[in-house]
This record gives structure tokens, C-alpha cells and sequence, in this order.
């Protein structure tokens, strides 16, 4: 029973070329789960735009209330249904009649991403100080001007690390995608299981996953340490005085 | 310039302005004092509309303006009146000229070569023209107020209002930043201060209201008003402060 780890190399990789169908998998995983966080991430950020405007309105435009209905329509349904099952209805119900595997993956992770990652983008919204919106107002900036210019680009730039997180999560839920006949890691470990007539593709499996979820939370680290570098703020000392009694 | 008639805001229940009456006129330099808490701030705030008043007029110009709660017209009367902040409020994600240009250039008063231009002036005046391409996080306290303040001035304000310009400034810093205030003063701009700096309210301002619990309990030149305060409320707010 104990092969040779040359043999299992040799099954696993260079008999009929099958690390050809490794990178095939590597390659699906990642891009899937790349356009997914582009969709996610533009989804989200319109959810948070509008959720937040919707929000900080007394009596919100009639258009923006239903946009808003609407939103909160699509996050129960995506956070209702296991991820999964919107796989499967994407794959076999929405496009069943495309067999483009990418267009597939991108859309059901996508979509399903858009309503978690709009919760970030909506915390980093209402995490950038209020003075900042009224000192864009104060100027005579309108709301959408300020929001555009002063509030969202601080908004998003928070979000960053987060967004990284996002696409580990992303790329890892690509595991199921086989289930759609989607040719990523796992479903590549699953044919070569059935061609090697043994367990060792999945060491393989575990082996790709760790590797690269590895580099991304090193890329994520990095990315996290320049963005705090770059706003490191020099906050100015609060001046303890005789008048704090009267200016808290 | 500034007449306000009977202004009253509400928070909920809470009352925080209780009828306002006060005119401002241009060239004016308006100091307010008060408790903590007194409706300063809101006075202040209600002025350039960052709070909506919940009862009374604000005329600015000839224009009743507290009507105007949305659009056009409320940006158009807020790019008149300069406001300053005690936290600066400096956009952190853009340098220090983008900071001065972003408004007059979004707001389209003026081409964006033109924006730089005036911004380089501006920050030639305060002595800063040397960090126009630093972001806001490398400035100290008194440097980040003082591009604030250009940056209010870089929209040609016809007003400048001041809320508390220099409480969040380390005392070795309230020296420039006040000084930056006692030239626009000596050009004649209108300006509206809260402060708790009494020797400078006293030196710059040419009247003084002293706000408690929502009204404007005493109102004077700086000269009697201090050294001759009538009411008993403010006798005991500046024995206790001076
Ligand atoms: N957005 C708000 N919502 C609810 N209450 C508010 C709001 N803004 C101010 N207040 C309340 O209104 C009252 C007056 O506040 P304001 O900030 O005008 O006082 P102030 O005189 O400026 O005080 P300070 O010297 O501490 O700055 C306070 O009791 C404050 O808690
Ligand atoms: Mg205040």
C-alpha cells in the first residue's frame, strides 16, 4: 500500500499530462473567484450608497425607497439560501443554457458576495467621521458631490484589507463549484480520484488551496500595513484646559 | 447682512435654541460665549444651514434662507459663508492643495488651473506653501487649522463662521491660528466666533453674546461687557472662566 511518493507524483502529475488539468483548476478557482469579487464589489458598493442615503433621509424620495425595498428583498433571499443552492440554480435553472463555466462561477459567487460585502462598504461609509461630510457641505459641496469626492474614496480605501478577505473567502467558496460541473480545484482532485483509483489527488487539493490562500493573507498583510502607513494620522493632542468644564 | 428673527431648533423634544433675535451686520465681527452646551454650536450651525432650524426666519442678504431645506439654492448660500471647524475637518485622502481646490473646482467658480493658482497664493499667505503636495496627516494642529481656513477662503466666502477654532489645539498653536483670524478681521470680513479665548474675543470681536440655555442672555461691546456685565448668569459664567 505505500507507493513511492515518485509514483504518486508521477499519477498525479506527468501521466497524460494531468498537471495540465491542475492549472486548469488553479486558474478557474482564481478567476472565478476574481470577477466574482469585481461584481460583489460593485454590487455592494451601490447597496451601500443607496442604503446609506436611504438611511440618512428623513422622508427618502420615493424612487430610493423602493430601490431600498428592493435591496433589502435581494440580501434576505442571498442570505436565505445556501450558497449551494444558488449555485445550482444559476448553473442548472438561470443559465442552464450556457456551459460557459466562468460566466457561471462569476455570477452566482458575485451576486452572493454583493450582499455581504454592501455591509462593509456600508460600515466604512458610516465609519468616515461626520465632520467630513460637513465640512463638504459647509463648502456648499451637494450630497452626492460630497459623498463622491470626500466620502466614498475614504469609504472604500477602509474597505480595502477587507475586500482582500473577501476574495480569500471567494476563493475558497469556488471549492463547490464542481458541483456545476465547474472544472476548479476540487472537481479537478475529484476526476483525477476517479483515474488514480486512489486518495492522493486530494493531498494535492489541500496542498493548492493552502499555498495560495497563504500568499494572498501575506499580500493581504502587506496591503493592510501600507494602507495604515499611508493615513498614519499625527493627532493632535487634546488641550486639557480650565475650560474643558464648559467645552467637553 | 445676517437678521435672524425668532430662531428656535429642536432636537426631538429637546429645545435647544429658544428664540433667537439678532442682526448681524457686514464688516461685523461677532463673538459668542456661553456654558457648554448653551446652543453655540447650533446657533452657529443653523446659520449656514448644517441644521435645519425647526422654528423662525434667517434672513441673509435680503433673502429669507431657513425655507430653503434642500437643492440649489441651500449649496449657493452655503458656498457664501465659510464655516471652520474645532477638528479642521481636512479630507485626509487628498493634499493639502487639493484640499483648498476640491471646492471652488467641483462647484465649477473656477477653472482648475485658476483653483491651483489661488491655492498657492492662499498657502503662501499662512507660510504652508511648501506642504501643498503633503497630505493633512503630516501637518500639526495649528497648520491643519490655518489651511482649513484658506480653504474656507478659497470659495470668497462673504461670512466666515468660527466654532471653536482653537479648543483642539495644543496651547503653543492657539497663537497662529488666532493670528490668522485677527488679519481677516483687519480686512473686514464678517466673521461669527464661538470661543472660550476671552482676551481675544474682547481684542478682535466688536460685540460679544453670551448664549445660555438656548437664548442670547446679554449682548455688548466687548469693553463693558466684560468689565461690566449686567445679568447675575453672566456674572457667574466669567467669574468662573476669567
Ligand atoms: N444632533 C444632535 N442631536 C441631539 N442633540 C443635539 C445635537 N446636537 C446638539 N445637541 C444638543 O444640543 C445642546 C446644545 O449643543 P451645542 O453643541 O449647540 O452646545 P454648545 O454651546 O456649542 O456647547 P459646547 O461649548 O460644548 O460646544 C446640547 O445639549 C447637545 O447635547
Ligand atoms: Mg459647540
Amino acid at each position: 500500500m505505500i507507493d513511492s511518493i515518485s509514483a504518486v507524483l508521477y499519477r498525479n502529475f506527468i501521466y497524460s499530462d494531468r498537471y495540465l488539468l491542475w492549472l486548469r483548476g488553479v486558474r478557474a478557482s482564481l478567476s472565478i473567484a476574481f470577477f466574482a469579487l469585481l461584481l460583489g464589489m460593485a454590487i455592494g458598493l451601490l447597496i451601500a450608497i443607496v442604503r446609506v442615503s436611504h438611511d440618512s433621509m428623513a422622508k427618502p424620495h420615493i424612487l430610493l425607497w423602493i430601490l431600498n425595498r428592493i435591496i433589502k428583498l435581494y440580501i434576505s433571499i442571498i442570505r436565505g439560501i445556501p450558497m449551494t443552492v444558488q449555485l445550482l440554480i444559476w448553473s442548472f435553472v438561470i443559465l442552464a443554457a450556457s456551459r460557459n463555466q466562468l460566466l457561471i462561477g462569476s455570477l452566482a459567487f458575485g451576486i452572493n458576495s454583493g450582499a455581504y460585502v454592501a455591509e462593509v462598504f456600508r460600515g466604512g461609509i458610516v465609519s468616515v467621521d461626520k465632520g467630513q461630510a460637513e465640512a463638504g457641505r459647509s463648502l456648499g459641496l451637494s450630497y452626492p458631490k460630497t459623498m463622491t469626492k470626500i466620502v466614498l474614496p475614504q469609504a472604500i480605501k477602509n474597505s480595502l484589507p477587507a475586500m482582500g478577505n473577501e476574495f480569500i473567502n471567494l476563493f475558497k467558496l469556488t471549492s463547490m463549484a464542481g458541483m456545476a460541473a465547474i472544472t476548479e480545484i476540487t472537481h479537478v482532485g475529484n476526476i483525477l480520484r476517479g483515474l488514480t483509483f486512489d486518495q492522493s489527488p486530494l493531498i494535492f487539493v489541500c496542498v493548492f488551496y493552502l499555498i495560495i490562500v497563504l500568499i494572498l493573507e501575506f499580500l493581504v498583510g502587506r496591503l493592510e500595513k501600507h494602507l495604515r502607513k499611508s493615513d498614519r494620522p499625527v493627532v493632535a493632542r487634546q488641550k486639557r484646559s480650565v475650560w474643558d468644564g464648559f467645552s467637553r | 447682512m445676517i437678521n435672524v428673527k425668532g430662531l428656535h431648533k429642536n432636537f426631538g423634544y429637546v429645545e435647544v435654541l429658544r428664540g433667537i433675535d439678532e442682526e448681524i451686520a457686514q464688516g461685523e465681527r461677532v463673538v459668542i460665549i456661553g456654558p457648554s452646551g448653551s446652543g453655540k454650536s447650533t446657533f452657529l450651525r443653523c446659520l449656514n444651514l448644517l441644521e435645519f432650524p425647526t422654528g423662525g426666519e434667517i434672513w441673509f442678504e435680503g433673502e429669507e434662507i431657513a425655507s430653503h431645506n434642500k437643492g440649489k439654492k441651500l449649496n449657493e448660500h452655503r458656498q457664501k459663508m465659510g464655516m471652520v471647524f474645532q477638528h479642521f475637518n481636512l479630507f485626509p485622502h487628498l493634499t493639502v492643495e487639493q484640499n483648498i481646490t476640491l471646492a471652488p473646482v467641483t462647484l465649477k467658480k473656477a477653472e482648475k488651473e485658476a483653483a491651483r493658482t489661488a491655492a498657492r497664493r492662499l498657502l503662501e499667505r499662512i507660510g504652508l506653501d511648501a506642504w501643498a503636495e503633503k497630505y493633512p496627516a503630516t501637518l500639526s494642529g495649528g497648520q491643519k487649522q490655518r489651511v482649513a481656513i484658506v480653504r474656507a477662503l478659497a470659495m470668497e466666502p462673504q461670512v466666515m463662521l468660527f466654532d471653536e477654532p482653537t479648543s483642539a489645539l495644543d496651547p503653543e498653536m492657539v497663537g497662529e491660528v488666532l493670528e490668522l483670524i485677527r488679519e481677516l478681521a483687519a480686512e473686514g470680513m464678517t466673521m461669527v466666533m464661538v470661543t472660550h479665548e476671552m482676551g481675544f474675543a474682547r481684542e478682535v470681536g466688536n460685540r460679544v453674546l453670551f448664549m445660555d440655555e438656548g437664548i442670547i442672555v446679554e449682548q455688548g461691546e466687548p469693553e463693558p461687557f466684560f468689565s461690566n456685565p449686567q445679568s447675575p448668569r453672566l456674572q457667574n459664567f466669567l467669574a468662573k472662566v476669567l
